[in-house]
């Protein structure tokens, strides 16, 4: 397991060879470099425009952070409650079935309606495309607790609290953290799409900008950022799960 | 009256349409100190008989008394050991022993001390801080036992504990078993389907018969302590057992 995961970044080896295809491919024309750029003309804008892509790429993060951050906290415990109590598990369920299914690209318009143009639509946006991954991954967790676990509970009197905090909430954190990952991939995907439309800042906004400004250098620059980010935060979401989750070492295939 | 009473205790299970009379009017007591095995195949009753007694599941009819008191729910003077060790795998030796106290609310400090005394009962010292999928079987157990002693239980419900380790392993535990019973001496219900098992543990031998669930015979075993299965006396025990549950096991095998 170590040896896999800080052994040599295989990952690496399909960039290098799109990064590649896509220098030679320019060099041979077989593409107008007006409309695509050179691997080289994008490193550049990385140079020279940075302060441009710094200050984008902050604005989309702080979104999706915050956008995450707060499904995490309202989905978990509310996943935790539904996993745990069949009757409240009854009432919910058709409910989040119809509403996981909501496009939030069709719920832009409502957004700005409602909050005007700026952060808050962007935001709560983010909230609801993370929220149903994480709500859905934390009661299928609860539900796959082993049952005489919940039997060791109930024959020592343990109170409710207890239960969930200490049996429920770790016996679903590998799948509560499957959906953290699918989560951040979701907020991720919105706040590019909700910033093209809703908010006058951001990559989403950068990318829809260049296109009007006539710079795709930017654009795939933009693009290669949201990429970027993408992987780091399956990345990082990895190690928390790697450091929650030691106990299942040796007891899954892959933690 | 006795430590543990049972009187007419019946339990019907109901699955879909048809109704499932899993224990059929079964009256026994048992004293302060005396270990009793159930014994039985399959499908007689013997582990619905014990949740009964630990307050996992109530009857559909019948009494139910420990030290006198009706039982609603678990007592609090019976703990219990799972077929299979119910441990949490998320939870190092330690906290596992610690969380019957846990739910009970004893403050962490309080805990401690009682907690390192098991584990040392048990012989799990240096073990403190393993996670239960690091253990051997026969560890596992221990760990099992040792959660169940703290506290201080007068009542001991165990299900099948030894049934999934091998048979050196199981000798080795079933000896370290009545070393603690001998010291504590509490009451010991034990459920098991080994019939060695039972008349190597047992003061007295509660044979039942499944499809209803039934008491068959009560059988004492006399034997002195330390047992010795090689003995013509242990055989002669076992041998009247066997002839007790035989029909039912060419029964179950035919089937």
């Amino acid at each position: 397991m170590t040896s896999r995961s800080w052994g040599w970044p295989l990952g690496v080896i399909p960039l290098i060879a799109v990064v590649a295809a896509w220098e030679i491919t320019a060099r041979a024309g077989v593409y107008s470099v007006a409309l695509f750029p050179t691997p080289a003309q994008t490193a550049n804008v990385f140079i020279k425009d940075w302060s441009l892509l710094l200050r984008h790429t902050e604005a989309s993060l702080a979104r999706v952070v915050v956008g995450v951050g707060i499904a995490f906290v309202t989905a978990v415990p509310l996943g935790l409650l539904i996993g745990r109590y069949k009757t409240l598990d009854r009432i919910m369920d058709w409910t989040i079935q119809i509403f996981r299914c909501f496009p939030g690209i069709a719920l832009i318009p409502l957004a700005i309606m409602f909050f005007g143009i700026g952060d808050r639509p962007a935001i709560i946006l983010i909230w609801l495309a993370a929220f149903w991954p994480l709500l859905i991954s934390t009661i299928f967790g609860v539900k796959n607790v082993e049952r005489t676990l919940l039997s060791v509970a109930r024959a020592a009197s343990a109170p409710d609290l207890l239960v969930l905090r200490d049996i429920l909430l770790p016996s679903a954190l590998p799948s509560i953290l499957t959906g953290f990952r699918l989560a951040a991939g979701a907020g991720w995907l919105t706040v590019v799409t909700a910033e093209m439309i809703a908010v006058r800042s951001g990559l989403g906004y950068m990318i829809l900008y260049a296109q009007m400004t006539f710079r795709p250098d930017q654009i795939v620059a933009g693009i290669i950022i949201i990429g970027a980010f993408g992987l780091l935060f399956d990345q990082l979401i990895r190690l928390l799960r790697n450091y929650f989750c030691r106990w299942q070492e040796g007891l899954v295939l892959e933690a | 009256m006795s430590f543990i009473n049972l009187e007419n205790i019946t339990k019907t299970y109901e699955r879909r349409a048809e109704s499932v009379l899993a224990l059929d009017n079964v009256s026994f007591a048992a004293e302060l100190g005396e270990f009793v095995c159930l014994l039985g195949v399959s499908g007689c009753g013997k582990s619905t008989l014990l949740k009964i007694l630990a307050g996992l599941e109530s009857p559909s009819g019948g009494t139910a008394t420990v030290s006198g008191e009706p039982l609603a729910g678990p007592h609090r003077d019976a703990s219990v050991v799972f077929q299979e060790h119910g441990l949490f795998p998320w939870m190092t030796v330690r906290k596992n022993v610690s969380f019957n106290l846990k739910a009970r609310g004893v403050p962490a400090r309080d805990r401690a001390d009682i907690v390192d005394k098991q584990i040392e009962t048990v012989g799990l010292r240096g073990f403190e801080e393993k996670y239960p999928h690091e253990l051997s079987g026969g560890m596992r157990q221990r760990v099992g036992i040792a959660r169940a002693l703290t506290t201080n239980p007068k009542l001991l419900l165990m299900d099948e504990p030894f049934g999934a380790l091998d048979a050196q392993t199981r000798t080795i535990m079933q000896d370290e078993l009545l070393r603690v019973w001998a010291f504590y001496r509490s009451t010991i219900v034990f459920v098991t389907h080994g019939i060695e098992e039972a008349v190597y543990l047992a003061d007295r031998i509660v044979v039942m018969t499944p499809r209803p669930g039934r008491i068959r015979r009560v059988i004492n075993v006399d034997l002195p302590r330390p047992r010795d299965p090689t003995t013509p006396q242990f055989n002669e025990v076992v041998r009247m057992v066997l002839g007790e549950i035989h029909d039912d096991i060419t029964r179950l095998i035919r089937a």
